[in-house]
């Protein structure tokens, strides 16, 4: 088994994998809890938009769907907290929007339809050195952030008007947080894709909700289970020639089914 | 005479809400160690009022002031504990045990980077025993009966060390023996911790022989100084009439407007 990691990419591919393994887990048990479970799907979309102009533009389009998903949080999180609409509408809107756009603009540019496909679904061969530093640097601060505003996020997923009537600034962290969760998803668009970064950020706590255990252990037990996703993921995908993001997936799903299964007793 | 600075001092406080009004030219002091029950109809504008205090609702007029400062200035926010309405509806699957929830209760107090420290773990856990739950501390929230997980809720708003505890109709959900002992437990703390309580219920008649002050509130607020004979007087039988007019008290005096 060990013969994989004689390629360049694959270690660059298990770095970065193991990276988004941790990031999603983290920022998806906030996520899960405070039930923007949707919207990490939505901003997934969003990047796609920012991957699109890179392709067509000829910039690093893991930069340009950085920016485009922080600015798209921004704009959920403000229409959600300002505006009493349907969120879960404005949800559906921004996200097929942005795919429209996304396919538009790769259209209009003429880019390759191959590198537009290994964004949607993952691809474990495109990992490069740049992106490895991307993803360390970004990914090193966003988990940073995270952590430091663990507890606050806690509370703030907990109850909003408690956590605000105890002095947390409720507005500046769901700010943070949806900026944290934005730049998490764009990164992990090279290894998982856009449309299945969202399944790795939510099914690993969803999974370790079934344990009924406290906060810490929950996110121990999703962190632990995406990153045994992702590694597994990765080998049957170098194996078997699949693409990355939807074979972790698929193994993430395995493990929720079973954790379903063995606490259903 | 011995000038203290109220905990609340509401002066002619309105809410509206797509021109209809909610509360009307409502005004009052809360002082420190002060037992407060406000009771009235649904929809009289109870939550609304309370959730105003707290900053979570702007008033279409008038002022509040929190220990001396406007509200928008105040930023001592661990000294008020608030446990709201739907606190023992906790969510079945959110992780976290008795412990967690009432470590919240110290988030806001800690700087950036620090974790809970010895003095915060004592603490912590000297809330949980004043609320008798230091037994569930590792039990899931979502496991406990409502009367527990109210008790919960308190040891939460107990552990940032509150001057004053607000409680929105506590109650809900809760059977009677539990209402019972709850109702002790809050007259203890406010006899033997010097908290001010300030809570919204239906039931008067199990509280009334603890309570100070009684706030009947019905777009408009009669304030009763005398519980005790509350359930007998005049301001009683107005408090779920529209006619309810203010009646506004400073301990022992009595005015009328």
């Amino acid at each position: 088994m060990l013969e994989m990691f004689q390629y360049d990419f694959m270690q660059r591919a298990f770095l970065a994998g193991v990276i988004i393994a941790i990031l999603a887990s983290v920022s998806g048990t906030f996520v899960v809890l405070k039930r923007y479970s949707m919207m990490s799907e939505t901003l997934a979309h969003s990047a796609l938009v920012g991957v699109a102009v890179g392709l067509v533009a000829g910039y690093n389009p893991l930069w340009i769907a950085v920016v485009v998903a922080i600015s798209s949080a921004w704009l959920i999180e403000y229409l959600r907290s300002s505006f009493s609409l349907y969120s879960d509408a404005i949800l559906a809107i921004l996200l097929s929007g942005s795919l429209a756009l996304a396919v538009i603009i790769v259209s209009l540019g003429g880019a390759v339809n191959n590198s537009l496909f290994s964004y949607l679904f993952g691809s474990i061969l495109s990992v490069s050195g740049n992106d490895i530093i991307t993803i360390l640097v970004f990914g090193t601060i966003s988990l940073a952030l995270l952590l430091t505003f663990s507890k606050e996020l806690y509370f703030i997923a907990y109850d909003e008007e408690v956590a605000k009537t105890s002095g947390i600034k409720v507005k500046l962290l769901n700010y943070l947080l949806v900026t944290v969760v934005a730049i998490i998803i764009a990164l992990s668009i090279r290894v998982v894709g856009s449309l299945l970064i969202g399944a790795l950020m939510v099914i690993p706590t969803v999974t370790a909700l079934q344990y009924r255990v406290g906060f810490l252990q929950t996110m121990l037990i999703s962190l632990l289970v995406s990153i045994v996703s992702v590694i597994s993921g990765m080998i049957l995908s170098f194996y078997f020639s699949l693409p990355s993001g939807a074979t972790i997936v698929m193994c993430v799903l395995t493990i929720f089914i079973m954790s379903l299964v063995i606490n259903k007793k | 005479m011995i000038f203290k600075t109220p905990i609340f001092d509401v002066k002619n406080l309105s809410f509206n809400v797509s021109g209809q009004k909610i509360l009307s030219n409502i005004s009052f002091e809360i002082f420190n160690s002060e037992y407060i029950a406000i009771i009235g109809p649904n929809g009289g504008g109870k939550t609304t009022l309370i959730r105003m205090l707290l900053g979570l609702e702007t008033p279409t007029s008038g002022e509040i002031k929190i220990f001396g400062k406007k509200l928008k200035n105040f930023k001592e926010w661990h000294k008020i504990g608030y446990v709201p309405q739907r606190a023992s509806h906790v969510d079945a699957n959110f992780p976290a045990t008795v412990q967690d929830i009432v470590n919240m209760g110290r988030t806001s107090k800690r700087s950036l980077f620090s974790s809970m420290g010895k003095e915060d773990k004592e603490i912590v856990k000297d809330s949980m025993t004043k609320m008798g739950v230091l037994d569930l501390k590792d039990k899931m929230v979502g496991t406990l009966s409502g009367g527990q997980r109210q008790r919960v809720m308190i040891a939460r708003a107990l552990a940032s060390k509150p001057e004053i505890l607000i409680l929105d109709e506590p109650n809900t959900g809760v059977d009677m023996v539990s209402q019972k002992n709850f109702y002790k437990l809050l007259g203890r703390l406010n006899k033997e911790e010097n908290i001010t309580i300030v809570f919204i219920t239906h039931d008067v008649g199990v509280i009334a022989d603890d309570i100070g002050r009684l706030f009947t509130i019905n777009e408009k607020a009669i304030i009763c100084n005398d519980p005790k004979k509350a359930m007998s007087c005049d301001d009683m039988s107005k408090l779920y009439g529209i006619d309810a007019h203010l009646i506004h008290n400073h301990k022992h005096e009595h005015k009328e407007f």
